[in-house]
């Protein structure tokens, strides 16, 4: 094989001034390379659109065995369909996604558009708020909590736990060491979490019920209902939350979605594209692979940049501007293939019903600066004002 | 050409059906259903549209 050697950068891809803004070395690492070496977080990045499209699919040589940044959250994450590479994946896979597919949500579309429209109508009314605290967590925290059915102090809970099991996903800096204990409660109370802790009804005690009749496995029902808590709050959080920033600085974008609803959808995925909820996501090369004419070395942990791909200029046409008429249905901000976004079907359930029920009764939202607080692996925004509501 | 889906993986996100509705369909139940199988060279852009934007990729066209 002739390959060029690869680029060695020296970027610190967990420092805080890159996970506030990672887009400038995105961009300067995408020009480099589509693998490049970063010596600071010893992995190899991808960073263009088709290197990590392809790197996703191909299951094979970058195995989901190391989506982490650090031995013990790998080590955590052993056996759990996140971490697991086929065959075991595929039956972990579909036990997990049973109950989170588009067809097994069907049934909740209306209610979720309805809890949206409820939650925006009074902020409207209020004309002035925290749109994160108020809307971005109160929505996805009500609509995960409903579904799976947890009460007290659970519910409480859910924020903090959310929070600290995506953090965990990075290296071993202050912040991933500073979440491993708030992570370990979230993994302590889905361990001993039973059928009678979740309201009657709910998805969560469907869980329970197909662990009793024998459908999954004993003991797996936790398990669950961990990776639902875990992976399915803090990037929705994140993605609301800057749906809700992008749409009022882009007056003109929540227009067009005003004139036409039917790009809710497409308004969604620029949403995705634009902000990637996930900074940084691992793999591990099984074998010596070649990516663009470099290889990598078998053994390699890689470091997947979504929002490098995302903003890709070799795939999407002026990327950094942000167009709810470009509908980039292929966006990254999911993965892709056989480990893409086993959640995907409710995020875009949460995210379409509040981006409508802003274009519903919203003309304009007049927002103060966007506050934001460096994690490893979620880039959310920590406090947005809302400091008038032009109500449609 | 030819359609292949990759049942077991398919979820039904329906991203598929949105690319190419006169190809496939999610039936009542969610479950996807291709109307068609062996295509002419007329449907191949819209069968890879349907293949490229399936999330999981369930879908190829060989």
């Amino acid at each position: 094989m002739s390959a060029i050697a690869v680029p060695t950068v020296d970027v610190d891809l967990f420092a805080d001034e890159v996970v506030l803004d990672p887009y400038p070395v995105y961009a300067e690492l995408r020009e480099i390379g589509s693998v490049v070496r970063l010596p600071a977080n010893d992995v190899y990045a991808l960073t263009r659109y088709d290197a990590i499209r392809g790197a996703l699919a191909d299951w094979e040589s970058f195995s989901s065995t190391s989506i982490g940044f650090n031995p013990a959250v790998n080590e955590a994450l052993a056996g759990t369909s996140l971490a697991s590479d086929p065959p075991d994946h595929t039956r972990l896979r579909a036990t997990l996604t049973e109950n989170l597919t588009p067809r097994a949500l069907r049934g909740l579309k209306d209610q979720i558009d309805a809890k949206a429209d409820a939650l925006v109508a009074a902020l409207v009314e209020q004309g002035s708020f925290e749109a994160i605290d108020a809307l971005a967590r109160a929505f996805p925290l009500q609509v995960v909590a409903d579904l799976i059915g947890f009460t007290g102090h659970v519910r409480d809970n859910m924020l903090r736990w959310g929070q600290a099991a995506m953090e965990v996903i990075g290296p071993m800096n202050q912040r991933t060491a500073a979440s491993f204990p708030i992570a370990g409660e979230l993994y302590a109370w889905c361990s001993q979490v039973t059928a009678e802790d979740l309201a009657p009804g709910s998805v969560g005690r469907g869980i329970f019920d197909a662990e009793a009749r024998g459908a999954i496995p004993p003991g797996t029902a936790g398990h669950i209902i961990h990776q639902y808590l875990g992976a399915g709050v803090d990037t929705t959080v994140a993605a609301i939350g800057n749906a809700i920033a992008l749409l009022a600085r882009h007056p003109d974008q929540l227009a067009l979605v005003r004139e036409d609803p039917e790009l809710v959808p497409a308004a969604f995925n620029e949403v995705l594209r634009y902000w990637a909820p996930v900074h940084a996501w691992g793999r591990r090369a099984t074998r010596d692979v070649e990516v663009d004419g470099v290889v990598v070395p078998a053994g390699a942990q890689m470091a997947i940049l979504f929002g490098a791909g995302n903003r890709d200029p070799r795939h999407y046409d002026d990327p950094d501007a942000f167009l709810v008429e470009r509908n980039p249905v292929d966006h990254l901000s999911f993965g892709y293939g056989p480990h893409g976004c086993a959640g995907q079907g409710l995020a875009r359930l949460e995210g379409h019903a509040v981006i409508a029920a802003l274009a519903r009764r919203v003309e304009r939202l007049v927002v103060g600066p966007e506050a934001r607080v460096p994690s490893n692996i979620t880039r959310s925004i920590d406090e947005l004002p809302v400091l008038e509501v032009v109500p449609a | 050409m030819k359609i292949v889906l990759d049942r077991p993986r398919c979820e039904g996100h329906g991203l598929c059906e949105e690319a190419a509705p006169h190809l496939m369909h999610l039936d009542d139940a969610g479950e996807l259903v291709l109307d068609r199988e062996e295509i002419g060279a007329e449907d191949v852009a819209a069968a890879k549209a349907a293949a490229r934007v399936c999330p999981v990729a369930a879908l190829r066209v060989e």
